[in-house]
């Protein structure tokens, strides 16, 4: 008995010890940030990383799973003669849940692993440390332009994943399920409404912000050769992933209570 | 006259390993400083600890007759303005080419051109022996050799006035070795730089130092000029120098281990 509450209490301590590491570096990386200079090229192409290259990987699993959906809905609203419904049930389920939570998982994997991947590399090639006697602050230059196109891209991926998505539903409904595409869309566009889009940003910008962090704070914390920059990848995916769900649990409550 | 480096009794742990266990050493303005060790004797601790990479646990650590143990973040970027290093494996920037490295700099820290740095990079460039047709490649089109010499042209790339070289010649065949030698001799010649080099390279020690000191056991067992070495009565210094396999420096414990 005394083992367990002992092994509970150093999980716990190691719990706290780990959000007061990510609590300061977040700090640290947000404080030298916001100050000039600030490095614009590095900005750009972590937006083009981002943004621009996360947009086949997240337009293909929206176009799918808005696709799924159609099917899934048609199959259990036929039951009870419900089947107009469809066109609702995708547009919502896309803007308010599936759309945020999916590109936020598909760019975890994605770009998470991938800035783990390469700061981890570059701390234990000692980049990092090169960087620092070159005059030039290492999160200034390294996480601040992730975190700020972390933030500023996911809500536009998300944007792109709740359009393909729904559009993926329209296919189905309309070439497989034989709707007609007038009232398919009537009915997407007469049912949607502003605050299931708007949501559905504001998870995404979290997500956002997530996935920047995680992948930085583990890939600059990473020791140890090639080992730890595979484990620092690990952590980077499953951190950012479990915080993902997580926290679209907690706004999904926050924002159902404000309607 | 004040030394450029002034050490008194510096200690630095990790956990139970003391790693730095009162070094005493004093490099003066102009002089070319080798401290010479075994693998694992902290020598790149003590560059950490001078570049302010890594904190000091105890003791006095002077630049200039100031104290920068215990200098802030900005006082410690302030200082390496002055100071060039080339790191052991190199540590160029992969997502740069050879040319935007050698000027890092100049464009991040000093503000300038990228026109006007690219222009001082090819001169930096070619005064380490490399043509204008390496420029524009990425660090990883050229050999280690090569690299070693881009990181040296980085390195000198704002004519610092203090340089630290972290084992130049790791890694490198005997050829390549001694160019890397000349090189660090006739820049540290030109600069006139206060050089301080950490090596296990015997013929890299006696070739760019006007003295040299051993480190072992995390303190200077012995410290005189470059051509005394040979001479010296020190059984530790002479173990070394020559690599004899047996006398008074213990291996590490996990080598006897696998005996």
């Amino acid at each position: 008995m005394t083992t367990l509450l002992a092994n509970i209490g150093r999980v716990f301590l190691d719990f706290l010890a780990s959000t007061g590491r990510v609590t300061l570096f977040l700090y640290q990386a947000l404080s030298q940030g916001i100050r000039p200079p600030y490095y614009a090229y590095q900005t750009l192409r972590q937006v083009w990383e981002i943004g621009y290259l996360s947009l086949p990987v997240v337009g293909l699993t929206a176009l799918f799973t808005g696709m799924v959906l159609a099917l899934q809905s048609y199959t259990g609203f036929s039951r009870f003669n419900a089947e107009n419904v469809i066109a609702n049930v995708v547009v919502l389920s896309m803007t308010r849940e599936l759309g945020p939570v999916l590109a936020g998982l598909m760019v975890s994997g994605r770009i998470g692993a991938a800035m783990a991947a390469e700061i981890g590399t570059m701390r234990v090639t000692e980049q990092i440390d090169a960087l620092t006697t070159l005059s030039t602050n290492p999160q200034k230059y390294l996480i601040a332009p992730r975190l700020f196109a972390g933030v500023t891209m996911l809500p536009l991926l998300v944007l792109v994943a709740d359009s393909i998505g729904v559009f993926g539903g329209y296919l189905v409904s309309v070439y497989r399920l034989g709707f007609n595409p007038a009232v398919y869309l009537k009915q997407t566009f007469d049912f949607m409404e502003v605050q299931d889009v708007t949501s559905g940003l504001i998870k995404a910008a979290f997500f956002g912000f997530i996935i920047a962090l995680m992948g930085c704070y583990h890939g600059f914390n990473s020791r140890g050769g090639a080992q730890g920059v595979g484990k620092a990848t690990t952590y980077a995916v499953v951190s950012s992933s479990i915080l993902i769900l997580i926290t679209n649990y907690l706004l999904t409550s926050l924002l159902f209570e404000q309607g | 006259m004040t030394p450029k480096f002034s050490l008194k009794n510096l200690h630095k742990s990790f956990g139970h390993k003391h790693v730095l266990q009162g070094v005493d050493l004093e490099v003066f303005p102009g002089e070319s400083m080798v401290i010479i060790g075994g693998s694992g004797t902290g020598k790149s601790v003590l560059l950490k600890c001078l570049l302010g990479l890594i904190s000091a646990d105890s003791g006095s650590l002077k630049m200039d007759g100031q104290e920068i143990r215990k200098e802030s973040m900005a006082q410690n970027e302030e200082r390496l303005q002055d100071i060039g290093v080339l790191f052991q494996g190199s540590a160029l920037f992969d997502s740069l080419t050879v040319w935007e490295n050698v000027a890092f700099r100049l464009i991040y820290a000093q503000h300038m051109s990228r026109k006007d740095a690219k222009k001082i990079a090819l001169q930096k460039l070619a005064a380490v022996g490399l043509s204008e047709g390496v420029a524009n490649l990425s660090p990883a089109e050229i050999s280690g050799g090569m690299q070693r010499r881009v990181a040296l042209a980085r390195a000198i790339a704002t004519q610092p006035h203090v340089l630290f070289f972290d084992e130049p010649t790791a890694g490198l065949d005997p050829i390549f070795s001694s160019v890397i030698n000349d090189l660090i001799k006739g820049c540290v010649k030109e600069l006139g730089a206060t050089a301080l080099t950490i090596t296990h390279d015997m013929k890299s020690a006696r070739a760019v130092g006007d003295r040299i000191a051993m480190l072992y056991e995390g303190k200077i067992i012995w410290c005189g000029s470059a051509g005394e070495i040979d001479t010296c009565d020190n059984p530790y210094v002479q173990q070394f120098i020559h690599g004899y396999a047996t006398g008074p420096i213990h291996l590490e414990t996990d080598l006897q281990h696998v005996a």
